[in-house]
């Protein structure tokens, strides 16, 4: 795949390292993402275990069949993310318009499942943000990643909207990236997740 | 700059070549399967006994290393960007590794 962020019109005007320096600010930027996802994680799992506060815990009432579908949808987001990436550097107008709704669409089905499970706990088990520090956690951690999943469905629209109107050209070929970037690295701290938080008891 | 050093980032720039749709497609596939075993070592881990919980962060971190290695092709990206991504990575691991087992977060049980 040819890398847009190397094109010869970019190559002269952000490189001073060998690679773009908006690409090289988003590996940084996602690198320190780790940091905040990490923290997030080491405060559910701190607090998962801690006795004597009123139930329900979030490990008794998870719906694993339905977060498993959640989590293959996500994970079926990124491939049509690179889809949607190598169609780019293909020149593929349509290509890419076409996947980069289809990865909005996954991201918003993805959400959709995290509002339903959010309201499940709430209204069906009685399990709060207040109930207990494990809930608090729970929900902290889990509405941190679905608020990125949210911000990366809009940039996915906004670029769709640029290649609805004709508009997407090589010169977008960068942002294609940077976008694709952010919606897999939201994929992978997802990927964590599911295992760390749901799957091991 | 010198000679030597516009050369090395000029061999850089040659790319290999990236995978194919078809191949993003069997990696999705290899993905699936992994997330298909994580579900079910979670309904029949019991089983394994202790290894349930190294088998699913194994698995896990397969999946972690499949999507930023081809999704995200860091595999093929330059050594200065694997470097900024890969120190918040292990930061990352290693404070929070440390607060968890400091605050005994593993030895925690309801």
């Amino acid at each position: 795949m040819t890398d847009l962020a190397h094109a010869p019109e970019h190559h002269d005007e952000h490189e001073s390292t060998g690679i773009d320096n908006r690409k090289l600010g988003m590996w940084a930027f996602l690198g320190s993402e780790f940091l905040f996802f990490g923290a997030l994680i080491s405060n559910y799992l701190l607090y998962q275990g801690r006795k004597g506060f009123p139930g329900p815990y979030p490990a008794d009432i998870y719906d694993i069949p339905f977060t498993s579908i959640s989590s293959f949808v996500l994970l079926m987001s990124s491939l049509t993310m690179v889809l949607a990436h190598n169609a780019m550097s293909r020149h593929d107008r349509n290509g890419t318009k076409t996947w980069l709704l289809a990865t909005a669409m996954l991201g918003s089905v993805f959400l959709g499942g995290q509002v339903f499970e959010f309201t499940e706990f709430i209204t069906e088990h009685g399990m709060k943000t207040t109930t207990n520090p494990a809930a608090s956690a729970f929900y902290v951690l889990t509405g941190f990643h679905g608020t990125h999943v949210a911000i990366g469905v809009i940039m996915l629209l906004s670029l769709w909207g640029i290649a609805r109107r004709g508009s997407l050209s090589d010169r977008h070929g960068l942002n294609v990236e940077l976008v694709g970037l952010y919606w897999h690295f939201v994929d992978i701290i997802w990927i964590v997740i599911f295992t760390v938080v749901y799957l091991i008891r | 700059m010198t000679t030597e050093q516009h050369s090395a980032i000029e061999a850089e720039r040659h790319d290999p070549p990236h995978p194919t749709p078809i191949q993003y497609v069997k990696i999705a596939v290899v993905l699936a399967v992994l997330t298909g075993i994580e579900v079910a070592l979670f309904y029949v881990g019991d089983v394994f006994g202790g290894l349930q919980t190294p088998m699913l962060l194994v698995l896990a971190a397969l999946k972690f290393v499949i999507v930023v290695g081809w999704y995200m092709h860091l595999r093929f990206e330059r050594s200065t960007a694997q470097r900024f991504f890969g120190t918040g990575f292990v930061i990352a691991l290693f404070c929070y590794g440390i607060v968890l087992l400091a605050m005994g977060a593993f030895a925690l049980s309801r």
